[in-house]
C-alpha cells in the first residue's frame, strides 16, 4: 500500500511543481506577476499539500471513500466545471493560451500551486482561498472577473471549496486531450490527390483547389528566363551562364522544364547548395563558439557527408539514422562515420567543460536534444527542460528521458579506419591507454595485460641508466637569470618573467642516445619549493624540442620525439600536451607541488651524437602567469628505449619490493605506466585513422580524451537545476505519438550507441508524423521560401498552422512511403516541385492578389526572393570567371589569422588575398568561425550559429549598402569581372553587355545600356561591375 | 482609457501609398514587432510601452570580472577572518580552484561624497563622484564560467545566439538619426572579449540590430563605410557615379515591380548610406576637442588614453544620435583585464587606473553638456571575485555578488540598493539578478521587458527570458 502510494505520489508531485509558474521559460504570460518569492512559497506549499491531497482524494483503494469522491465528482462536472469554464478558463487555462498571474483553473494542479499569490484553494476553507475571495469580490485587489459572478454561481464555488474541493481534473491539460486534435501530431495518413486529373501535377491539384475556394486566379508563367534563373539558384545556389540561358530559352520541345530541373538535380552543385540549408537547421560551424572559440580542423568530414547523401539521394530514414547512430546501423560503411558529425554540429564552452562540467554536461546534452527535436521533429521539446512544455504534450519527464539518450556522449574528434584489424588494434590500445590514465586497476583484470607487465620487468627494462647532461650553453629567451648547480641542474633566479622559453645545449655524453629525461627539481628559493615558479610552485611545460647541431653545420636537424611519459600529470595537463605543437596546452604538475617530478621523451628513431656534435633543448614555457620550471636537470640514456619511461613513485617502490608482497594500487602504477607507455607506442605504429568532430563515447578533443563511460544517470531537474534532482529516467522519447514505445528500455550494459539507435528508429518511424512532416515542410520551403507550416522547426501550438495540411501531408508520405510516386526520394519530390505550375508562375504582384493574399500563402504567384549569402558570393565568384568548383576536403580560411590572447585567434577578413589558392572555392567549402562571423556574410543575413536557425532573416540597413558597395571581396571581384569582360569583348557595349549576362542572365535595354557604357568611357569597367553586384536586378530572383 | 494606435502592420500594409521609404526601411528591420503600438509621439524621450526617462546608453563593461571586494564593497570581515580556510571544501561549480583561505583586500578604503560610500584607493575619480550614482551592491549571476557570465549579462541567457541589450533596445525603439550606427561596440583594441562578437550578436533579430563593432586601432573603424584605397575604382567620381547609378538602376527595378516593400527598403539603406559616410568621420575625429576635455578624459596619459578616447567617442556618438554605446576594458585572456587570478595588487591598479579617470571625465562631460538628461551610464561585469585567495593573492570567479552602478537620467543618484554578505561571498539582501538590471535598463528606456519579445522557433523570447523586476530603489 505504502509502495503504491509512493508510486502515485513521486510523479504527480513533480508534475505539479514542473508547472509551478516561474519555471517556464517559455512564453511569459505566466510569470508576468509572479515574484520570486511567491514562487519559492508555492514550491513550498506544493511539496507540502500534494501528497494529502492524493491520498485524500485519489487513493481509490479506501472503498469507503470511493463512493463519496464519485459523487463529489460528478458534482464538479454537472455544477462547478461550467461555472470555471464560463468565467474563468478565457483567461487562465492552457488552452486559452492565457495564464493570468500564473494562475491555471483547468486542473488541479493549477489552483493547488496557485499564482503569484499562492495556492488558489485552501480545500475545506472557503473563506481562506484566495478564488473564493476573488469572485466575491471582498478585495477589491482582487476582485475576478471583473464581472462579478451571480450570488448562485458564487455560492456553488463556495460549497465546492468547503467540501474540499475534489477535482477530478489530474492530467495537464494538453496532456488530456492526448492532443491529437493538434494538426502536426494526427497521425499521417496518404489524403487523396484532388480533383481526377492524372496528368496533373499532385501539388497543383491541392493548391489550386484551394486558390478556386479564395477565388484567386493565378498570375501567369514565368518567362523561360526567369524560370532559369530562379530554378538554378534554388537547386544549385549559383545563377546559370548564358549558354545554359539561351539553350532553354531555344528548347521549345515538350518537357523543357523537366529536362532542366533533372539537369539541375544530377549536378553536384545540387548537394553542395542544399548541404547548408540543413547545417542551418542543426547550427553546423567549424569552431566551438563561447570564450574558447577553437576551430575544429575535422569538421568538414561530415558536410562532404551531407553533400554526399544529398547529391547520392539517399532515403530520409538512412539520413537520420546515420546521423544519429551510424556506428550503429551501419557498422560496414566505414565512411559513414563522418555522419555522426551531425551530433557534433553545436557550440562546445570548452572553458565549462573544464571548470563547470556539471551545468556543462547539462546544457551540452541539452543542446543536442534541442537540436535533434527541432531540426528531425520540428518539436521544441527542449521547452520542457525547467517545467512541462506549457503549450504542447511534453512533460519533464519525456525531455530528460531524450537527455539519458545523449547521456554517454561526449564530444571530440572520432576516428574510423578502413581495415578492420587496424580498427581492432587501435581500439583495443586506446582502451589499454584511457584505462592507464583513468583506472589503472581495471588494467589488473585481464591476464594478458599482467604478463606483459611482468615481460617488461623482467627483462630488466626498467633498470635505464642515465647520464646527466652537463649543460655547455643555457639561455633564457626572457632575460631570466640562470645559475648552472653541481648536479647540472639549472637554476632560475631574479625577477620571473610571464612567459619564458629556456634552450639549453650540450655535447653528447653517450655516442647513441634513445631517450632524454627532463626532472624537475625543488629548491628552497622557489616559491612552494617549486619544482616551478608559479605562486603555488607549479609549471607548465607547453612544448619540448630536442635539436641536434652535427659538428660543423650550423643548422639543426630536429630531432622527432614519438612519445613521452611523465611521474605525474595535471588533470588536463598532461606530458603528451608538451610534444602536441599546440603552445596553449602544456604538462604540469598541480597539485603535486613542493617534490620533484621528471618526464622522459623518446625520439622515434635512436640518434647517434657524434664528437663534437651538439644537442639543443628548446623548453617552451609560454602559458603564462610564471609557470616556469625553477630548476630543471637533463639526462640521456642508451639503453632500450622500452626502458625509457616515468614511473610514478607508486610504481618505484612495487619494484622495489616482491610481486607479492606489493598492493593493488602499487601494481596497477606500474601496470598503468607499463602498459601506457606500450600503448602510446604500439598506436604511433598505426597508420593514422580518419577523423570527424562528432560526439561518441570517447572522442578527442583540444582538452584530451574525452569519455562518459558508463553513461551518466539522469533525472528529471525541478526547475531544470542540477542542485535539484528528482527521479532517474531512462532513455527515450515523447509520449504523446500514439503507436510509438516512448520509454526505449535500453538494457543495462547495452552498447550507448543503442540509446541513440533507439530514438533513430522512433523518430523514422512511420507511424511518427512529425518526422515525415518536418521534412516535407522543410523541402517546400527550401524551394518557395517559406514553408507550408511557417514555423519549420515548431509544429506545437506556439507555431503556425499549415496554409495546405493536406498537400503537407501528401508530402509528407511521398518521403515516407517506399511504394509512393517518389519512393523516399528526395530529389524526386524536388523534381516534382520544381515543375509544378506553382513554381514556375511569375512573380508579379497585381494588386488584387496583394489585397486578397498578402502574405501569399496560397501561391497564386511565386514569391520573389532575395540572394542569400552564399548565393550572393558564389554568384559573384561565378560571374566573374573566379569560381573553383573543386569538392569537398578541409574548409578553406578566407581570412587570415594570428594567435590571439588564449585559444581563440584574431581573424582578420580583410587581411585575406583574394589571388590566393582556394580564394574562389565555393562558400559552402569556407570556414564558419561562429563568434568572429565574415562582415560581408553578417550583412547578407548568414545565421548566428549559436542557435538553430532554420530560417534566413532578410534585412536592408545603411551598413549592408555600405558593405555590398565596399566590401573588398566585392571590389576585387568587380576588378575581375571587368577584366573578364574586356578578354571577351571589345567594344565597351558588347562588354556592358556580357556582364550584364553574367549577371542577370538578360540583356541590357538600350537605356540600360547607354547608362553602363557612359559610366565605363567616364571610369572604366569595374564601376559597372561594381553597380551590376550591387544592383537588385542580381541580388533578388524573380 | 485605452489609446487607439496605429500598428505598424497598418502602416506597412499601406506601405505602396506614398509613406516614406526611409521610416519604411526602420519597420522592416524591426520585423515582429508589426503589432506592436507605435510610440506615442507625445513622450518627449520615446518609449515603446511607457514614456522613456532615458533616450540612450552608455556601458562600460568591465570584463573579466571586476573584485567588488577590493573595489566598491568594503568588507571589514576580511580583515579579521583572514587567512581563515572559511571556503567551500568541494570546488564549486566554475571555480577554476579549490577556494584558497580568506584574503583581505590590500587596498585601504575611505569614505566619500555626502553619502560617504566606502570606496578603494584603485578608483579616486569615482570615488569623487560616488555621489552621482546608484549603486547596486548584491548582483547575482548564475555561472562562473567567463563565457555564460559574458552571455548573460549581455543576452539574458548563457548560451549563444540569443541578442544582446544594445540590439532589444534596437528592435524595440529604432533609430534615433540615420546617418550613425544605433549600436556601436568599442571593444579594446588588445582584443575582443569572451565569446568574440556573440555579445554583441543581434541572434535571431534581424542582423540589423547587431552591435556595429568600431576599432580605432585599425585606419577605417567602421569596416567598409568607404572603399580601401587599392581599388582606386571606387574612390572620388568613379565611386559617386557608381553609388549613384546604383540608386538609379535599383529604383528602376522597384518601379517595375511595385508593391515590394524591400525593394523600397534597399533604395532608402542606400540613401542611409550616403548619410553615414559623411557622419560617420567626422564622429571618430577628436581635432575639435579642446584640451581641456581630453585632459579630462585621461587621453594626456599613456595609461588612460586609450579608454579615454573610447569614452571620448562614446559621447560623441551618443550626441549625434547613437542610441546605445558599449566600451570595453580587457580583452579576453588571462591578462590586462579585470580577471585577477593572479594577484590583486599586481593585476588590479593597472587595469583599474586605466579606466578610473576615463570615467570620471565622461560623467563630467556629459553633465555639462547637458547629455545626462537623456544619457544613461552603466558601469558592469560579467560577474564578482571570490573573498577566498587563489594563488596567494589573486581571485578566482564569482557569481555570487558583485556590483553595478548607474548613472544619470531617471537614476536616483546616491541611491543604494542590496548589500552582500559578511565576507562578500554571497549576496545577503536586495539581491539584483542579471534579469533584474536588464528589466530596469528597458525600463528606464520605455520599454516593459515582459513585452519586448520576438517569436522564434516556437518562443515568444525576451531580453529577461522569464524572470526580471525593475528595480525601483535606484530609479528617481
Amino acid at each position: 500500500m505504502i509502495s503504491a502510494v509512493r508510486a502515485r505520489f513521486l510523479p504527480s508531485s513533480s508534475t505539479l511543481l514542473d508547472s509551478a509558474p516561474l519555471m517556464t521559460s517559455g512564453p511569459s504570460l505566466a510569470a508576468l506577476f509572479c515574484s520570486l518569492r511567491a514562487w519559492w512559497r508555492a514550491l513550498a506549499m506544493g511539496l507540502l499539500l500534494i501528497p494529502i491531497a492524493v491520498t485524500d482524494a485519489d487513493e481509490t483503494g479506501d472503498r469507503a471513500l470511493s463512493a463519496d469522491v464519485e459523487a463529489a465528482t460528478a458534482k464538479f462536472h454537472a455544477q462547478v466545471e461550467p461555472i470555471l469554464r464560463r468565467r474563468c478558463l478565457s483567461c487562465h487555462s492552457h488552452a486559452a493560451r492565457t495564464i493570468a498571474g500564473g494562475l491555471a483553473l483547468d486542473w488541479r494542479s493549477g489552483w493547488q500551486t496557485g499564482g503569484g499569490r499562492g495556492p488558489a484553494i485552501v480545500p475545506g476553507d472557503a473563506d481562506a482561498s484566495l478564488l473564493v475571495q476573488a469572485v466575491r469580490h471582498s478585495d477589491t485587489e482582487l476582485a475576478m472577473p471583473e464581472e462579478k459572478l451571480p450570488d448562485s454561481e458564487i455560492a456553488i464555488l463556495e460549497d465546492w471549496v468547503r467540501g474540499g474541493a475534489v477535482d477530478p481534473r489530474v492530467l495537464e491539460p494538453e496532456h488530456a486531450a492526448a492532443d491529437n486534435a493538434w494538426w502536426s501530431l494526427r497521425p499521417l495518413i496518404r489524403p487523396d490527390v484532388p480533383g481526377a486529373d492524372p496528368q496533373k501535377n499532385p501539388v497543383d491539384s491541392f493548391l489550386e483547389q484551394a486558390l478556386v475556394r479564395a477565388g484567386l486566379p493565378p498570375v501567369g508563367e514565368a518567362d523561360r528566363r526567369s524560370f532559369i534563373r530562379r530554378a538554378t539558384f534554388d537547386l544549385h545556389g549559383l545563377p546559370p551562364t548564358p549558354a545554359e540561358v539561351s539553350a532553354f530559352e531555344a528548347d521549345l520541345a515538350l518537357g523543357a522544364h523537366q529536362r532542366l530541373i533533372d539537369r539541375l538535380l544530377a549536378s553536384p552543385r545540387y548537394g553542395e547548395r542544399y548541404a547548408r540549408h540543413w547545417l542551418d537547421c542543426i547550427h553546423f560551424a567549424d569552431s566551438h563558439g563561447f570564450e574558447h572559440d577553437v576551430f575544429r580542423p575535422h569538421a568538414w568530414p561530415f558536410r562532404d557527408w551531407v553533400i554526399g547523401a544529398l547529391n547520392d539521394d539517399i532515403p530520409w530514414s538512412r539520413f537520420v539514422r546515420a546521423q544519429l547512430a551510424a556506428d550503429a546501423f551501419f557498422p560496414e560503411d566505414a565512411a559513414a562515420v563522418a555522419a555522426l558529425g551531425f551530433l557534433g554540429a553545436g557550440t562546445y564552452d570548452h572553458s565549462a567543460a573544464s571548470t563547470a562540467p556539471r551545468s556543462f554536461e547539462n546544457l551540452d546534452r541539452d543542446d543536442m536534444v534541442t537540436q535533434v527535436m527541432s531540426s528531425l521533429a520540428s518539436t521544441t521539446a527542449n521547452c520542457a527542460r525547467c517545467h512541462a512544455h506549457k503549450f504542447d504534450p511534453i512533460s519533464q519527464h519525456d525531455y530528460y528521458a531524450l537527455q539519458a539518450v545523449f547521456a554517454g556522449v561526449g564530444k571530440g574528434d572520432i576516428g574510423w579506419d578502413a581495415d578492420n584489424a587496424v580498427a581492432a588494434a587501435r581500439q583495443a590500445w586506446q582502451r589499454v591507454a584511457l584505462l592507464a590514465t583513468t583506472s589503472p586497476e581495471t588494467l589488473l583484470d585481464d591476464p594478458q595485460h599482467v604478463s606483459l607487465v611482468a615481460d617488461w620487468e623482467s627483462s630488466g627494462k626498467h633498470r635505464a641508466v642515465w647520464t646527466t647532461l652537463m649543460p655547455a650553453t643555457f639561455t633564457s629567451a626572457s632575460g631570466t637569470e640562470l645559475k648552472r648547480l653541481d648536479d647540472g641542474s639549472i637554476l632560475s633566479g631574479g625577477t620571473a618573467p610571464e612567459r619564458d622559453v629556456v634552450t639549453v645545449t650540450a655535447t653528447g655524453p653517450l655516442p647513441l642516445m634513445t631517450a632524454i629525461r627532463l626532472d624537475v627539481l625543488t629548491d628552497d628559493s622557489l616559491p612552494q619549493r617549486g619544482p616551478g615558479r608559479g605562486r603555488n610552485g607549479n609549471l607548465h611545460l607547453s612544448e619540448f624540442e630536442l635539436r641536434l647541431f652535427r659538428r660543423g653545420l650550423t643548422e639543426p636537424e630536429r630531432i622527432e620525439i614519438a612519445r613521452a611519459s611523465a611521474d605525474f600529470d595535471q588533470q588536463g595537463w598532461t606530458i603528451g600536451h608538451s610534444l602536441d605543437g599546440n603552445p596553449a596546452t602544456a604538462w604540469g604538475i598541480d597539485p603535486q607541488e613542493g617534490r620533484p617530478h621528471y618526464a622522459v621523451f623518446v625520439p622515434a628513431a635512436a640518434v647517434t651524437v657524434g664528437e663534437g656534435d651538439v644537442l639543443s633543448v628548446v623548453l617552451s614555457q609560454t602559458h603564462g602567469d610564471m609557470h616556469l620550471i625553477g630548476r630543471g636537470r637533463l639526462s640521456v640514456t642508451g639503453g632500450d628505449p622500452d626502458a625509457a619511461i616515468a614511473l610514478p613513485p607508486a610504481a618505484e617502490e612495487a619494484l622495489a619490493l616482491d610481486a607479492q608482497g606489493r598492493s593493488k594500487p602499487q601494481q596497477a602504477a606500474l601496470a598503468a605506466a607499463v602498459l601506457g607507455a606500450l600503448a602510446q607506442r604500439q598506436l604511433k605504429t598505426l597508420p593514422a585513422p580518419q577523423k570527424v568532430y562528432a560526439a561518441a563515447a570517447t572522442a578527442v578533443n583540444e582538452r584530451g580524451v574525452i569519455s562518459i563511460d558508463p553513461p551518466r544517470e539522469i533525472r528529471v531537474l525541478n526547475r531544470g537545476d542540477i542542485e535539484q534532482p528528482l527521479e532517474e529516467v531512462g532513455p527515450g522519447a515523447l509520449v504523446a505519438i500514439p503507436g510509438l514505445t516512448a520509454r526505449f528500455g535500453i538494457a543495462p550494459g547495452a552498447p550507448e550507441s543503442a540509446r541513440r539507435a533507439a530514438l533513430a528508429d522512433w523518430l523514422v518511424h512511420e507511424h511518427n508524423p512529425l518526422t515525415w512532416r518536418s521534412i516535407a515542410n522543410r523541402v517546400w520551403q527550401w524551394h518557395f521560401g517559406r514553408g507550408l507550416c511557417d514555423t519549420p522547426s515548431d509544429f506545437g501550438r506556439m507555431g503556425a498552422e499549415p496554409s495546405h495540411p493536406e498537400l503537407l501531408d501528401w508530402l509528407a508520405c511521398e518521403i515516407r512511403d517506399s511504394g509512393s510516386l517518389q519512393g523516399n526520394s528526395l530529389k524526386r519530390l524536388h523534381a516534382l516541385i520544381c515543375t509544378s505550375r506553382a513554381y514556375r508562375r511569375a512573380s508579379t504582384w497585381s494588386p488584387e492578389v496583394l489585397a486578397a493574399d498578402p502574405d501569399n500563402r496560397l501561391l497564386a504567384r511565386m514569391s520573389r526572393q532575395r540572394l542569400d549569402a552564399e548565393s550572393f558570393y558564389d554568384g559573384v565568384l561565378l560571374a566573374s570567371g573566379r569560381l573553383d568548383d573543386t569538392v569537398g576536403g578541409p574548409a578553406v580560411a578566407h581570412f587570415t589569422q594570428r594567435p590571439g590572447a588564449q585559444l581563440t585567434p584574431i581573424l582578420d577578413y580583410d587581411g585575406f588575398d583574394w589571388e590566393s589558392p582556394n580564394a574562389g572555392r565555393r562558400s559552402i567549402y569556407r570556414v564558419v568561425w561562429r563568434g568572429i562571423p565574415d562582415p560581408l556574410f553578417d550583412a547578407l543575413d548568414f545565421p548566428d550559429l549559436g542557435l538553430l536557425a532554420p530560417v534566413r532573416g532578410f534585412s536592408s540597413s545603411a551598413l549592408q549598402a555600405l558593405v555590398l558597395s565596399n566590401n573588398r571581396f566585392v571590389l576585387h571581384h568587380a576588378r575581375a569581372l571587368a577584366r573578364r569582360a574586356e578578354t571577351a569583348a571589345d567594344t565597351p557595349a558588347a562588354q556592358v553587355g556580357r556582364m550584364v549576362q553574367w549577371t542577370w542572365q538578360r540583356d541590357p535595354t538600350a537605356e540600360e545600356e547607354a547608362e553602363f557604357v557612359e559610366l565605363a568611357a567616364r571610369h572604366g569597367l569595374e564601376p559597372v561591375a561594381r553597380v551590376l553586384f550591387n544592383s537588385d536586378d542580381f541580388l533578388f530572383v524573380d | 482609457m485605452t489609446l487607439i494606435l496605429p500598428t505598424r502592420r497598418d502602416l506597412l500594409a499601406t506601405a505602396g501609398g506614398g509613406f516614406g521609404a526611409v521610416a519604411l526601411a526602420h519597420l522592416l528591420t524591426r520585423e515582429g514587432l508589426a503589432d506592436a503600438p507605435l510610440p506615442n509621439p507625445s513622450w518627449p524621450l520615446g518609449g515603446l510601452h511607457h514614456p522613456a526617462k532615458v533616450r540612450r546608453v552608455i556601458q562600460l563593461f568591465m570584463n573579466g570580472g571586476a573584485s567588488p571586494m577590493d573595489t566598491f564593497d568594503f568588507k571589514p570581515a576580511l580583515e579579521k577572518h583572514h587567512g581563515e580556510a572559511l571556503g567551500p571544501k568541494e570546488k564549486p561549480e566554475g571555480f577554476t580552484t579549490p577556494a584558497g583561505t580568506v584574503m583581505k583586500s590590500p587596498f585601504p578604503f575611505a569614505r566619500h561624497g555626502q553619502t560617504g560610500r566606502w570606496v578603494s584607493t584603485v578608483f579616486p575619480h569615482q570615488a569623487a563622484r560616488v555621489d552621482r550614482m546608484a549603486f547596486l551592491m548584491a548582483m547575482k549571476t548564475t555561472t562562473n564560467v567567463h563565457g555564460p557570465a559574458s552571455y548573460m549579462m549581455n543576452t539574458g541567457f548563457m548560451l549563444p545566439g540569443f541578442p544582446c541589450l544594445g540590439a532589444w533596445v534596437s528592435y524595440g525603439l529604432g533609430r534615433i538619426v540615420d546617418d550613425l550606427p544605433e549600436f556601436v561596440v568599442l571593444p579594446d583594441p588588445r582584443g575582443l572579449p569572451y565569446n568574440q562578437k556573440g555579445n554583441f550578436s543581434a541572434g535571431f533579430l534581424p542582423a540589423v540590430h547587431q552591435g556595429t563593432v568600431v576599432d580605432l586601432g585599425r585606419s577605417e573603424p567602421i569596416p567598409d563605410v568607404f572603399a580601401a584605397e587599392a581599388y582606386s575604382f571606387a574612390q572620388g567620381d568613379a565611386d559617386r557615379d557608381a553609388l549613384a547609378l546604383i540608386q538609379r538602376v535599383n529604383r528602376r527595378h522597384a518601379a517595375s515591380r511595385p508593391h515590394d516593400t524591400r525593394l523600397e527598403a534597399r533604395i532608402a539603406a542606400g540613401e542611409l548610406a550616403a548619410r553615414m559616410q559623411l557622419s560617420a568621420p567626422t564622429t571618430f575625429d577628436l581635432a575639435g576637442e579642446t584640451p581641456a576635455t581630453r585632459a579630462a578624459y585621461g587621453l594626456n596619459r599613456k595609461e588612460t588614453a586609450d579608454f579615454g578616447t573610447r569614452c571620448l567617442i562614446a559621447r560623441r556618438l551618443i550626441e549625434r544620435g547613437t542610441r546605445f554605446v558599449q566600451v570595453w576594458s580587457g580583452p579576453q585572456g588571462a591578462v590586462d583585464n579585470w580577471d585577477n587570478h593572479g594577484s590583486i595588487p599586481n593585476e588590479l591598479p593597472p587595469i583599474a587606473l586605466s579606466v578610473d579617470e576615463p570615467i570620471g571625465g565622461l560623467l563630467d562631460d556629459l553633465g555639462q553638456r547637458g547629455l545626462l538628461h537623456d544619457t544613461l551610464v552603466i558601469w558592469t561585469t560579467e560577474f564578482g571575485r571570490t573573498p577566498f585567495a587563489q594563488n596567494n593573492q589573486g581571485r578566482d570567479h564569482n557569481g555570487g555578488t558583485f556590483v553595478t552602478w548607474l548613472a544619470g537620467a531617471g537614476v536616483k543618484a546616491g541611491a543604494t540598493y542590496g548589500q552582500s554578505d559578511d565576507l562578500g561571498y554571497q549576496t545577503a539582501a536586495g539581491t539584483t539578478t542579471v534579469h533584474d538590471l536588464q528589466a530596469t535598463i528597458l525600463h528606464l528606456l520605455g520599454i516593459d521587458h515582459a513585452r519586448l519579445t520576438f517569436r522564434t522557433a516556437g518562443v515568444d523570447r525576451r531580453l529577461t527570458d522569464v524572470h526580471g523586476h525593475v528595480v525601483r530603489d535606484v530609479l528617481a
